[in-house]
């Protein structure tokens, strides 16, 4: 019978082909608002920022191709070298102390503590701030005249720094602000990371005599590995472009010592009363995206767990 | 070493394409501190160009419209100041009655952004028709030619009646792009009984008499000695874009920043060198606080009202804050000059209106900008907004301010003193360049860079911002 097998088959293939154009079609529909947004939003002025870093062009236009001029004058830029230093400065500063302290804080939260619904609420609020009202704050409570800072190390008898005065304490200040804004995330995150641990898996350890800080380290730690990758991901990219926070309180001063890539970038082209360098500053914007990207890639090889949790 | 087809057919690529772009131009943007020697057009070409095209109207032609106005022209004026929102809500209010059938339509915005926004309208054909914008930016838009040219709106007689330095700083190549609203500059507020403590017992109050340099460090010094560390006897009012109000201790003491021709740097100069090892020894004699140098988050009237300082270098627009009775100065304040040296001078500050060229209503909107800058909406303006005229015949008038009609005075006096000279070296197309370069340099100075090296880094960097 093996005609009249091949007619009572042949409608399942048609009805496979229909029913996989059917699902395309649905999974196109899914995909479209969002393909088309992150092209609009993304791509787009992602292509248009690296045209624009090749071209002489102000607020007023029009544009002038320049070639790769702009970028030969960055590299030749002392100001440049000084703004990337302190961007460095401030990712390593605050990266790997954000994540240790909201760790630190996650796990004291995962434990069983009173009020601690609380405390994680209190530790989280900052982050719904916006960043220029915690710059704003931020600068009050550093005034080194009549901050709080200073005048509560005053009581305890302590001569405050010249938060604003001295480049290098005006760095910790901006520094410690951006850490109390973002270990809320840190703590979050972690936090969630640590919910997923099985207690299962730290009881046997703890039968078998591990300590407690070996427990963490040989089992907690790790399996939070997926949480670290994108809060090392997230972390390096906000701290890389890190603005709103720094302009509204140091405003990159005094002399440069806090003015940021992103800073730099802004007083370069998009300050009222500057040079409206629209070109010059795409151009730092491609160096920033660069070794953003390079970061992450990094990062993306070197971590073996990132896939193991989603 | 191997190389794979791949590796060098990137490596090609990518040489070819650096090739290519770095063949496509010589020119430069002129952003951060690279020279750029070859950058074009001059500043000079450009509005050279830009003021041939705009003068071949006859001067006053269309003074006294004959034809009935109508239509709507936009305005647009950055908010935040109740007496300027009342002033111009007050003109457009006659403006519109005394012409039927017109409609002034305003848009306000924060000052932050402001320009950015109109500069997006012009690439977009969207900007209003009418807008404010500072002596000190003006020349940005009249040098592209993108200002309607005043003349043919103003007789000879008409722009008489204005100050002549504050015509002269809507004019570009002689030919008046706008119309001078209000001025306003710096002068000293004081704390009465701080300088009673200090022993400080006789204030100028004539413009003549105004402290020299000599006598203004002699009362700082007083009130040195007789304020806490943390308290400091003056602050200055040079905070972020106020970065070119340090070139008045420049005018002061008998220099200029740019030569006559207004084509390169005067400087270094024996007067640069003076005005800046003045300025630099406020901080070395812990004369101003630390934090109140140029890239900082306080300002100099945030200082004063914060009680750090008992004399302050403010603006007149700030008056009304000082003046405030919840949130103003505590204490009893009054107003003086700034100190002289060769020369008495002050800050052009202020704002012009203008209009576009390619206005679709041009008439209406010259009939608009001649509107408020007569006499009855200029004087409520003024007296709302605590701001100086520019009619000559305000300037000498009294008018009922709303708030220290005492300090504004006092203003008011100092406003003379900005000179020919001051008014063009600040309405040079590359005044935002310069004074952002200005900013930077004199930033570094006030923390130990030597008087030396900034003036010559500073020479360079104004030289290059008006040849890009």
């Amino acid at each position: 019978m093996p005609a009249a097998a091949g007619l009572a088959a042949a409608p399942a293939p048609r009805r496979r082909a229909r029913r996989s154009i059917g699902d395309a079609l649905t999974a196109g529909g899914f995909l479209l608002p969002n393909l088309v947004l992150s092209g609009v939003f993304l791509v787009l002025p992602l292509i248009l920022t690296v045209v624009i870093s090749f071209q002489k062009l102000d607020s007023l236009g029009p544009a002038q191709w320049l070639g790769v001029n702009n970028f030969l004058d960055l590299f030749r830029d002392p100001t440049f070298y000084e703004t990337l230093w302190n961007t460095v400065v401030f990712t390593v500063c605050t990266v790997p102390l954000g994540m240790a302290v909201g760790l630190g804080i996650a796990l004291l939260l995962n434990t069983v503590m009173p009020l601690r619904t609380l405390w994680r609420a209190v530790i989280f609020v900052p982050l719904v701030l916006s960043s220029v009202s915690v710059g704003l704050l931020g600068a009050w409570m550093f005034d080194q005249y009549n901050g709080f800072v200073n005048k509560f190390l005053a009581v305890l008898g302590i001569d405050g720094p010249d938060w604003q005065s001295n480049g290098t304490w005006a760095m910790v200040s901006v520094i410690l602000m951006t850490l109390w804004q973002r270990i809320g995330l840190d703590m979050i995150i972690y936090l969630a990371g640590l919910q997923g641990v099985d207690p299962a898996v730290l009881e046997a350890a703890e039968v078998d005599g591990a300590s407690s800080w070996r427990r963490f380290r040989s089992i907690v730690f790790p399996l939070l590995g997926p949480s670290t990758f994108f809060l090392l991901i997230m972390n390096l990219l906000f701290s890389f472009q890190v603005f709103d926070t720094v302009y509204a309180m140091t405003a990159g001063g005094p002399n440069f010592s806090t003015t940021t890539l992103v800073v730099y970038a802004y007083q370069q082209g998009f300050s009222d009363h500057g040079p409206g360098q629209l070109g010059y500053a795409a151009a730092i914007g491609v160096v920033i995206f660069a070794v953003s990207l390079l970061l992450t890639a990094g990062q993306w090889r070197l971590s073996t767990t990132r896939d193991e949790v989603g | 070493m191997t190389l794979t087809r791949r590796q060098f057919l990137g490596a090609a690529a990518g040489t070819a394409a650096l090739a290519g772009l770095s063949a496509c131009s010589d020119v430069h943007s002129g952003g951060g501190g690279a020279a750029s020697s070859t950058d074009l057009p001059s500043v000079s070409q450009s509005a050279a160009g830009s003021g041939s095209a705009g003068s071949t109207a006859s001067a006053g032609a269309k003074a006294s419209p004959t034809a009935k106005l109508s239509g709507t022209v936009s305005f647009a004026f950055w908010g935040g100041s109740t007496g300027e929102t009342a002033g111009f809500t007050y003109a457009k209010k006659k403006f519109e009655a005394a012409n039927p059938g017109t409609t002034i339509e305003f848009q306000v915005s924060p000052y932050d952004g402001f320009f950015s926004g109109i500069d997006r309208g012009i690439q977009t054909g969207k900007a209003p028709d009418t807008f404010r914008v500072d002596y000190t930016t003006i020349a940005k838009y009249s040098s592209r030619g993108l200002l309607l040219d005043m003349s043919p709106y103003f007789t000879t007689a008409e722009t008489q009646a204005f100050l002549p330095a504050l015509w002269d700083a809507v004019k570009s190549n002689g030919v008046p792009y706008g119309v001078p609203h209000q001025t306003d500059t710096t002068c000293i507020v004081y704390d009465t009984k701080a300088f009673e403590t200090a022993g400080i017992t006789s204030v100028p109050d004539r413009l003549e008499d105004a402290w020299t340099w000599e006598e203004f460090a002699d009362v700082a010094a007083k009130l040195r000695k007789t304020l806490p560390a943390a308290k400091f006897p003056f602050a200055y009012d040079w905070t972020k874009a106020g970065a070119f109000r340090w070139l008045s201790w420049l005018y002061q003491a008998g220099g200029t920043l740019l030569t006559p021709d207004l084509k390169k740097a005067a400087i270094p100069s024996d007067a640069a060198t003076k005005a800046l090892d003045f300025t630099k020894s406020f901080f070395t004699n812990k004369w101003v606080p630390s934090t109140g140098t140029i890239k900082t988050s306080q300002y100099s009237d945030n200082f004063f009202l914060s009680q750090t300082v008992p004399m302050s270098f403010v603006g007149d627009f700030l008056v009304p804050e000082i003046a405030d009775p919840k949130a103003g100065y505590k204490g009893d304040w009054a107003a003086t000059f700034m100190p002289r040296d060769k020369a008495a001078a002050a800050d052009l500050g202020g704002n012009a209106i203008v209009a576009r060229k390619d206005s679709s209503n041009p008439d209406l909107a010259a009939a608009w900008l001649k509107f408020l800058v007569q006499e009855d909406a200029m004087r409520y303006f003024c007296e709302q907004a605590i701001e100086l005229p520019t009619l000559q015949s305000l300037a000498s008038a009294e008018l009922k301010y709303a708030f220290r009609p005492d300090v504004v005075s006092v203003c008011a006096k100092q406003a003379t003193t900005i000179s020919d000279t001051i008014v063009k070296e600040s309405t040079v197309p590359a005044f935002s360049s310069i004074n952002t370069v200005l900013g930077d340099q004199l930033e570094l100075a006030f923390h130990d860079q030597s008087t030396e090296q900034t003036l010559a880094a500073l020479a360079a960097a104004v030289d290059k911002a008006l040849t890009s």
